[in-house]
């Protein structure tokens, strides 16, 4: 044997040793994320349209979550967690803003950042209507400070 | 371009491995290589003559580790929810029923192959001088892979691990004097329980393999110290009188030095102090005696792993390692049966506590620790040793039978039930 | 080395490579995608066009999962029963179909596996039923999940399971106490009952051990109690009830539903009838109990059994120390009660025993709680076969008088009797009268024997 085949069977085995290496570190990644969550769940229902009021939001503590019911344009879900460091922020019908306790931060109607340490808006979650007629909230679907569920 | 030949020279930093040199600077030159020697007797790579047992059993470990961290991010040693993690690895976790069984089947061979090693390394009578001590870091080490293997049972909590491990450490509690305290210590408590489960984890992920690679460093260690594995020199041409290795550079040059042969192939620095590399010189027939680890060594040796990797990737393909139920301190599986590695202790205690629970066991380890310091005869010759390995194939023929018996001929009770008659199933 | 090696190790590489293919995909294609895929396309077919059609074919596979800390169980059914709550799912084949009538239990909050039975924590068909070996906990069949609201609803009335009721209802007045000890109650004899619902889950195998005990329990010392198919099925259901739920405060707090039954018992227990009167009958000091819940909210009607002074201060209603349950029963009984009902309350009440009728009623009723019936008879007949005993049966207690005084009967209930006959041959434990001094006081044993003495038969001839 001269070293040219040496190198071809050797290398090649090499070769398809290092995808099954590639294959491996993939799979390897894959395992690490994990398939469920010991958690509450990101989506969840939170009830029928007709029991939510118009005018100010109602307050979910265990979701925390605003939910906003307009009488024109329907409902609208925020995130009540300030994007600073996490604290629940409160709502004011007084004056129509967000306000968080910890640092001072102020967050208008529409979750954007007025004042304060905050570095970004609040998130506004998608809310769809499921087919048993309840609102359903994916925390995991953030959309923009304008979308609206028209019931 | 060049820039990325001086990446890659400044990582690799030997000539090309088409050279003589390349090839030794490969082994020499690398962290996770230079255990071996440049060069190995060519009788050491024979298959027949090693099996490569010992190689296997170390890759076997090593995929061990590697399946163990893996599954240690989705394992909690804590009494309920062990056993639903356990399940969330069944069901729910990507690979998990694979990695989960490639780990426990990687077990049962790893306590098959350490003993198989153990049989070959006295077969070949490699524990006789100067080997004897690395014979007894060995039967160390084959402790310390029971040992993984015990603790590493309970940790599924379910029926099975739950009763193996009871029976398990009942059968330690009939040591004389310590027997009691020992088992208590172990088991952090009276039964196996919450404690027992944390005491196990830890021995079974930290304590236990940190000794264990300790140990194998030694071992391995020591191997090269003796100038590698054993060799049947009786079979090899005579063997030459004490070879001398000059320091210098012949034959341009007058060597610097002269010094005797290290069996090792290691030098002192004050050899190397020179600046100039040490050329052995050596003579054609030991040229031919001993050929370059790279490739011939690492070939087979990357050949062995590759066995022990597929075949277990294999095995644990088709099939899965078991889950019974929830371990229940209230309902005794009849017969309940201690890990298949200690069946034949529990059929000896099943005769006699004392006898077979404690001083046959001990005897057993004592025994073995003892075979190269007993054994005067300094010949490694079969023909010479036929006492020695008739008395040993005794001892495996007796312990693979007092473990078939204790598999496939103990039915509910302890009873005598060849496996070839069915038992009814007793009323609820 | 020649080329063989490797070669070899080539083809052990390509080998590797191929096994780490193989088990990546056994990972990626567990038979709960294909359920979802399935599912999906059911769901693109009612979408109006093609894009919503695309994005719901495109929702990525994922298992579902509900966590009930709650009730210490996880529950991934829905990952492939994902029509449970969408009604349009109503007519899908299983297992996409809707579950209709779930009432308060919705699957969020109650899971599938605490009513069906069967292994949460799996996510492939036979072992998420349940099928499999070591999973002692399967699938119940439709003729039995009803028996599993039981293992909540403990207490009072369950709507829609009247086998439960009457099941708990033999076990109390049939004697299954005498051998038998539940929630630590009973006798020693067969095996406590308490957790019966845990360890015994095969329905099939409780129903026939209700209809013949000595035929699925070879040699046990259980009679045979001649009960027909419904009666052994309600003990069925009463028994797979019978589990040890180690539940969440939400979960404690709602299961007691509010039934009028149990209204009506709390509103005899509390004598209310006293003061109020029902569509004219009864009392006058208070208001008539008529219709009044159409005429406050439930929240008053709380507020008034819990704090009368708060809503009209100086009355005379004493304040009654009910928690929330027994509080949601009464308002229930007060919806639906009528005159007629306030007539039998009445009734009742009108029944003024004499002392010695209540030692009576009170013996009576120790008789049936404590099991005696088991082996005496609900009648006193005896009969029950007990090779133990002279004669090879359990004596009938109807002639008890003649042989025995009244104090020495108590002895015997006191002590109990070491078995005369002593055979080997017989039911093992041994079946003998046990001895009842732990258990009953003096005075429920003098009680026991006024009631016995109360059914004696006189003798045709006496001596």
């Amino acid at each position: 044997m001269n070293r040219r085949d040496f190198f071809s069977w050797g290398t090649a085995g090499m070769v398809a040793l290092g995808s099954g290496v590639a294959v491996s570190l993939g799979a390897v990644v894959r395992f690490l994320v994990p398939s469920v969550f010991y958690e509450p769940p990101q989506t969840f229902k939170i009830g029928n349209p007709a029991d939510f009021p118009f005018g100010p939001p109602t307050f979910l503590a265990d979701e925390k979550i605003f939910v906003f019911r307009d009488r024109e344009k329907g409902f609208a879900v925020a995130s009540a967690v300030c994007t600073h460091l996490g604290c629940t922020v409160g709502y004011f019908q007084s004056d129509q803003r967000f306000h968080c306790p910890c640092h001072g931060s102020v967050f208008a109607a529409n979750g954007a950042v007025q004042h304060g340490p905050a570095p970004k808006a609040l998130n506004w979650f998608e809310v769809t209507m499921t087919r048993d007629g309840q609102l359903r909230v994916d925390k995991d679907k953030v959309v923009p400070s304008n979308y609206r569920l028209m019931v | 371009m060049n820039l990325i030949r001086e990446i890659w020279q400044s990582i690799v930093r030997r000539d090309p491995l088409s050279t003589d040199k390349g090839k030794s600077e490969l082994v020499f030159l690398n962290v996770w290589l230079h255990i071996h020697p440049a060069k190995v007797k060519k009788e050491n790579l024979r298959f027949r003559y090693t099996f490569y047992l010992g190689f296997i059993t170390f890759f076997l470990f090593m995929i061990l580790v590697t399946t163990g961290i893996a599954l240690m991010c989705y394992y909690r040693p804590f009494p309920p929810q062990a056993y639903q993690d356990m399940k969330d690895l069944q069901f729910v976790v990507f690979m998990g029923p694979f990695l989960r069984s490639m780990h426990r089947w990687a077990a049962h061979a790893m306590v098959v192959c350490v003993f198989l090693h153990m049989c070959r390394v006295f077969y070949s009578g490699s524990y006789k001088k100067p080997r004897q001590f690395n014979w007894v870091i060995g039967v160390l080490l084959l402790l310390l892979t029971l040992g993984l293997s015990f603790t590493g049972y309970l940790l599924p909590w379910d029926q099975l691990a739950y009763w193996a491990i009871t029976v398990g450490t009942n059968i330690g509690s009939y040591a004389p004097l310590v027997g009691g305290q020992v088992r208590e210590l172990l088991l952090g408590g009276h039964t196996v329980g919450e404690a027992a489960l944390i005491r196990f984890y830890v021995l079974h992920v930290a304590v236990l393999p940190s000794l264990m690679i300790l140990l194998t460093v030694v071992h391995f260690w020591r191997i090269r110290k003796d100038g590698g594995l054993s060799r049947p020199t009786w079979r090899l041409k005579p063997s030459r009188p004490e070879a001398l290795v000059t320091i210098g550079a012949p034959p341009e040059t007058a060597p610097l030095k002269t010094v005797p042969a290290s069996k090792d192939k290691t030098y002192g620095l004050m050899e190397v102090v020179t600046g100039k590399p040490i050329f052995e010189t050596i003579t054609p027939e030991e040229e031919e005696d001993a050929v370059f680890s790279y490739p011939y060594a690492f070939f087979r040796e990357a050949i062995a792993l590759m066995v022990t990797v597929t075949g277990i990737m294999a095995i644990s393909l088709f099939f899965h390692a078991p889950l019974e139920a929830l371990a229940n301190p209230a309902k005794t599986p009849n017969p309940a049966k201690a890990p298949w590695y200690f069946l034949g202790l529990q059929e000896l205690v099943s005769h006699s506590a004392l006898l077979g629970g404690v001083v046959a066991p001990a005897l057993m380890v004592l025994a073995l620790l003892a075979i190269p310091y007993f054994d005067r005869n300094p010949s490694r010759r079969p023909s010479d040793r036929k006492w020695a390995i008739w008395l040993f194939t005794i001892f495996v023929v007796v312990n693979l039978v007092l473990i078939v018996i204790g598999t496939f001929f103990r039915g509910p009770g302890w009873a005598f039930v060849p496996p070839w008659v069915h038992v009814v199933a007793g009323a609820e | 080395m020649g080329r063989r090696l490797p070669q070899i190790f080539f083809a052990l590489s390509m080998l590797a490579l191929a096994l780490i293919v193989a088990a990546v995909w056994q990972a990626s294609t567990p038979s709960w995608k294909n359920y979802q895929h399935s599912f999906l396309q059911l769901e693109a077919q009612e979408e109006p066009n093609a894009v919503t059609k695309a994005a719901v074919l495109a929702t990525p596979p994922q298992i579902h999962q509900t966590l009930l800390p709650g009730l210490q169980r996880v529950d991934r059914c829905t990952t492939c029963h994902l029509g449970v709550d969408d009604p349009t799912m109503k007519n899908a084949p299983e297992p996409f179909r809707y579950h209709a009538g779930l009432g308060p239990h919705i699957p969020s909050k109650f899971g599938c596996t605490i009513c069906h039975g069967g292994q949460g924590l799996a996510t492939d068909k036979d072992d998420a039923h349940g099928k499999v070996q070591f999973w002692d906990t399967p699938l119940l069949s439709k003729d039995y999940i009803r028996a599993s609201c039981g293992r909540c609803h403990k207490e009072g009335d369950v709507p829609g399971v009247p086998e439960l009721t009457e099941g708990r209802r033999l076990f109390e007045t049939q004697g299954c106490r005498g051998c038998h000890k539940l929630n630590g109650v009973g006798g020693s004899i067969g095996p406590d009952l308490t957790e019966e619902g845990a360890s015994h889950r095969s329905p099939d195998w409780l129903e026939r051990h209700f209809l013949a005990p000595n035929v699925v329990s070879a040699g046990s010392a259980m009679p045979n109690f001649h009960f027909d198919r419904e009666q052994a099925r309600a003990l069925t259901y009463y028994m797979l009830s019978l589990t040890n739920e180690e539940m969440g405060s939400y979960y404690s707090s709602v299961r007691l539903i509010p039934s009028p039954e149990y209204g009506r018992q709390l509103f005899v227990a509390k004598d209310c009838i006293v003061c109020h009167a029902i569509g004219g009958t009864g009392a006058k000091a208070g208001p008539d109990l008529l219709g009044v819940t159409k005429r406050h909210s439930p929240e008053w009607l709380d507020e008034q059994l819990v704090n009368p002074q708060l809503v009209y201060p100086g009355s005379s209603m004493p304040e009654y120390d009910l928690e929330t349950n027994a509080r949601k029963a009464l308002v229930a009984f007060m919806s639906s009660a009528t005159a007629q009902d306030a007539q039998n309350i009445l009734a009742h009440r009108g029944n003024a025993l004499t002392p010695a009728d209540v030692a009576i009623e009170a013996g009576k009723r120790d008789f049936a709680r404590f099991g005696c019936a088991g082996c005496h008879g609900t009648e006193l007949q005896g009969g029950v076969p007990n090779p133990n005993a002279q004669g090879g049966q359990v004596p009938s207690l109807l002639h008890v008088s003649d042989d025995y005084t009244k104090d020495e009967v108590i002895e015997i209930i006191r002590n109990g009797k070491v078995p005369p006959l002593d055979k080997a041959s017989g039911p093992t434990p041994p079946l003998y009268m046990p001895s009842w001094k732990h258990l009953l006081s003096d005075e429920d044993i003098h009680q026991l024997v006024d009631f016995l003495w109360s059914k004696q038969e006189k003798a045709k001839d006496a001596w």
